[in-house]
């Protein structure tokens, strides 16, 4: 619920607060990091399968027909359907298993539910060059628009190079990806912004498309995931903003009617082919969408189990007063999912400048307290955290950056606040957002504990999102606080989605403004290490940063709760996105 | 609304009043034949015979006694509205409600009113600090309003001419603004302004609370205190003070003023609930005081109605009780200075 972009971990407004709050429990102090009964752990690591071929791996019991309603609480969707600018949890999840075919994605096995990596429009999962500055995709045949017309491998090669076009697509993945790791990602402003320049990173040769790489970029297969790495009509077909109304289907579905904020109405693509799709279904005859419901009225339509809620299921929330009800009512239909996603307090590194303190502060914070407070439920939609990788991500290290898991624990911090020497009550300034009410008692919550734990703690109410605070260093509220924080989810299970985007000097979402050159020497080094050492190597990485700097605090883990009807079949999580797998979804009949 | 003159008072301080007729008879003093009474006295006789407005009465003197007795009451019962830490109350296991009192469990002791999901805050705290919120904010801004209002209506009644038609076109000005619209644009104006001092924000908030209510409630009082001004001003009593060379500021004071007494006192009585109803609606909104708001923890317990209704009604029977006897009590003053509209 409300991760408006947490890919990027641009979260909605309620989970901001949850920033610079969550994690640890009081209840999970065997060492175990956690691994409660309610909390379910993400397979770990994907496997790589680029053999794989279509048509997908049919799913046990499966039917087809009927009309699949998906509710979204509290989450207005996203204002664009345009492949490009697609970068939350939400809009990639439901526009990637049903209407935006990429280079690259994820399928699910129907039996062991394991996750891996397969070929969608390339035949493979593409050919590196030596050191992955160059990568070449094979575009497969028989692929065609939702209008008759075979998508060609042009069209591939400039629905790429729009991701570069980052004044276009502000918030596109590719401002992240395409930007950095792309030949002159950083001058070429892409085809709109720089209308007639020629760009010669992306060359196509018959079905081949070769991308070049300005530096060595190892995941470009999981970067293929993206649909922003799909193809898109070439000319004014795919002009944005109209492009983003409707844009063309390659997938199992079209879009029929999508209204911003209110409905997204999927029917059939009859000119999508099972047979160049190894991961999609085409099972449901209609699939709509409702964005922006009332949290507590879909927990009552799930509850009533009436022909409406029968073939329904939710996005991801729940209130939490509704959850014994659900869970006994539901049952197994009431499914928890791992997301791949980290909140964090993050006290300011130049400020608050002992490594004492910063640790004094990770036992003063009353994680299970600010959990219930802001409407989650400990130990299962919150889980404690140590560590900046999330579980499920390969070489997630399982170090405790103070011996054990931090829990909130006043003794210790004031032992080691004094064993820092500083004067007490230690001084904190942080902001939180107003006009949500959970955040409020989040922060009362927070200052509570602290309080007893020997911390003074300020908050300043502000009215806008606090990621608008804490991204501008010019803010003057920005420079009164030495307590921030930040919430992020992986793009793929690989540390370099967590730890460079948090903890590079400079990085926009570094908002403990961490800076140590040796550190930033080792994420530049392991990129370039041989594939298979590169998660061990980010593990260690996390590990030392965590143990001899601790910048950040794991405040915890995240748990997705989500829903389904008695009629609907194929349900499962999918720990890429932390939403439901909506590529095996079906209405039984 | 007329003035009662001499002649109509004569006539009514014989009258029978309903409800009055058995003690009367008793009485020797009604054989005594016309008897000297001010208006008001006539209109204090008929609201004290009035069972319900009498009840009304004592419904509100309770709760102002609730919110200015709110920490002896709260000191007696063990309770402040401090933040605790809500796991060391709260039982993660059902969704965040209370290891003990309500709804789950029997009665609690320690906390009379329960206390509430998610945060642990005592209810009963909450309650009358609540109370307090909402009538003090709700007083505030009637006296503030009436104050405005009648200056305004007096002057722009009796000066008239072009001060008139200016006061006018402001009054009516403001009448266009939507109160709502206002009201949720201004707040977010004031928290970016003094947010950063968080020691002096909750005294903004709570003034600028007063001073929205304010802002948008003396058109009323202003245009019919105008429209009463513009009657009185014709008759002879005000000219005579006028021939005789007394300054404005005593005719508008000596004068006209007590004249407009019953018009001020019933626009009061009912301007009030509507204040209690609105600082409860706007904190419902999100705009409200920080703290103890009675709209507020509506707000909060909204998502409870089904598992933990009590932590709903609580504030609800609040805000509907106070509200409902301000209102009858609005409306039997108004019946007992205005005989025209008496059933």
């Amino acid at each position: 619920m409300r991760r408006s972009k947490p890919l990027a971990a641009l979260a909605g407004i309620a989970l901001l607060s949850l920033a610079a709050c969550g994690g640890g429990s009081g209840s999970n102090g065997n060492g175990s990091n956690g691994k409660g009964d309610t909390f379910q752990e993400a397979a770990s690591g994907f496997a790589k399968n680029p053999d794989a071929k279509g048509p997908a791996p049919e799913i046990p019991g499966a039917t087809t027909g009927g009309t699949l309603t998906v509710y979204v609480p509290g989450e207005p969707g996203p204002t664009t359907l345009d492949p490009t600018e697609g970068w939350s949890v939400l809009g990639n999840s439901l526009q990637q298993a049903y209407t935006n075919r990429s280079l690259t994605q994820y399928l699910m096995d129907p039996k062991t539910g394991e996750m891996s990596l397969v070929p969608d429009l390339a035949t493979d999962l593409g050919r590196p060059n030596k050191d992955f500055t160059e990568w070449t995709f094979t575009l497969r045949d028989g692929v065609k628009w939702e209008n008759g017309q075979p998508v060609t491998a042009e069209e591939l090669a400039f629905g790429i190079e729009r991701s570069l076009d980052s004044d276009t697509f502000p918030s596109g993945p590719g401002t992240e990806y395409s930007k950095t790791y792309f030949k002159d990602g950083d001058t070429y402003a892409g085809p709109y912004s720089s209308k007639g320049a020629e760009y010669d990173g992306i060359t196509v040769n018959g079905n081949d498309i070769t991308i070049k790489m300005s530096k060595p970029f190892a995941d470009m297969d999981w970067w293929g995931t993206f649909m922003a790495m799909g193809p898109a009509p070439l000319g004014d077909a795919s002009k944005p903003p109209a492009y983003g109304k409707k844009p063309l289907s390659t997938g199992p579905y079209k879009i029929e009617s999508f209204r911003s904020g209110e409905e997204l109405d999927l029917v059939k693509n009859d000119q999508w082919d099972p047979a160049t799709d190894p991961a999609r279904h085409q099972y449901a005859d209609r699939i709509v969408i409702k964005f922006n419901q009332d949290q507590n009225k879909v927990d009552q339509i799930m509850l009533s189990g009436n022909t409406d809620s029968q073939t329904a299921i939710v996005h991801n929330g729940i209130n939490s007063a509704n959850y014994q009800k659900m869970l006994d009512t539901l049952g197994d239909r009431l499914v928890k999912q791992s997301a791949q996603c980290t909140s964090f307090m993050a006290p300011d590194y130049t400020k608050i400048t002992d490594i004492k303190v910063r640790k004094a502060l990770a036992w003063a914070i009353p994680y299970e307290d600010i959990w219930l407070a802001t409407g989650e439920i400990p130990n299962v939609t919150r889980i404690p955290a140590n560590s900046v990788m999330p579980p499920g991500m390969a070489g997630k290290p399982d170090y405790f950056a103070d011996g054990e898991q931090f829990t909130f624990s006043p003794e210790k911090a004031k032992a080691l606040l004094e064993e820092a020497g500083v004067t007490l009550p230690y001084k904190l300034t942080n902001v939180f957002y107003e006009p949500d009410p959970l955040a409020k008692a989040g922060q009362k919550a927070l200052e509570t504990g602290l309080k007893e734990a020997g911390f003074e703690l300020t908050g300043i109410p502000v009215e806008v999102s606090p990621y608008d605070i804490w991204l501008n260093p010019d803010d003057k509220t920005n420079k009164k606080l030495n307590v921030r924080g930040v919430n992020w989810c992986s793009d793929w299970p690989s540390g370099l989605t967590m730890i460079p985007p948090l903890l590079k000097t400079g990085a926009a979402y570094n908002t403990s403004m961490f800076s140590e050159p040796a550190i930033d020497a080792e994420m530049e080094n392991i990129p370039t290490l041989p594939l298979e050492d590169q998660p061990a190597a980010w593990g260690a990485l996390d590990e030392k940063i965590g143990t001899e700097y601790f910048p950040l605090i794991p405040t915890a883990f995240r748990n997705e709760m989500m829903s389904y009807g008695e009629k609907v079949g194929g349900f499962k999580g999918d720990p890429s996105f932390g939403a439901p797998y909506y590529k095996a979804l079906f209405v039984m009949q | 609304m007329t003035q009662p003159g001499p002649e109509v008072l004569e006539t009514l301080a014989g009258e029978p009043v309903p409800g009055a007729q058995p003690e009367k008879s008793k009485d020797p003093a009604g054989k005594k034949g016309i008897e000297g009474k001010s208006p008001l006295q006539i209109a204090v006789g008929r609201l004290v015979r009035d069972k319900i407005a009498m009840v009304c009465l004592a419904t509100v003197i309770i709760f102002v006694l609730l919110a200015i007795f709110a920490g002896v009451i709260c000191n007696y019962f063990g309770v402040s509205t401090e933040s605790v830490l809500p796991s060391r109350y709260l039982d993660p296991l059902s969704g965040g409600l209370p290891k003990e009192g309500p709804p789950l469990h029997g009665y609690d002791p320690e906390h009379p009113f329960g206390i509430a999901p998610a945060t642990a805050d005592d209810n009963l705290a909450y309650w009358l600090y609540g109370a307090r919120t909402s009538l003090s904010i709700a007083a505030m801004s009637t006296v503030l309003s009436m104050i405005i209002g009648i200056a305004i209506g007096l002057i722009a009644g009796y000066v008239g001419g072009m001060l008139d038609k200016f006061i006018s076109f402001v009054t009516d000005l403001f009448m266009t603004i939507p109160f709502l619209l206002a009201a949720l644009s201004v707040s977010p104006i004031l928290a970016e302004r003094f947010a950063d001092n968080p020691h002096t924000y909750a005294t903004v908030k709570y003034w600028a609370l007063v001073i929205i209510l304010t802002m948008f409630g003396w058109m009323g009082v202003a245009r019919l205190i105008r429209g009463e001004v513009l009657s009185l001003r014709e008759r002879e009593f005000v000219q005579a003070a006028r021939v005789l060379g007394m300054p404005m500021s005593r005719i508008l004071s000596r004068e006209l003023l007590p004249n407009l007494v019953a018009p001020i006192v019933v626009s009061a009585s009912l301007m009030m609930p509507a204040n209690v109803a609105a600082e409860a609606g706007l904190a419902y909104l999100g705009i409200g005081v920080d703290g103890a708001s009675w709209g507020q923890t509506i707000l909060k317990a909204t998502n409870y109605f089904q598992t933990y209704p009590l932590y709903l009604w609580q504030p609800l029977i609040g805000v509907v009780l106070l509200v409902l006897a301000l209102n009858l009590l609005g409306d039997a003053i108004r019946d007992a200075l205005d005989p025209k509209t008496r059933r």
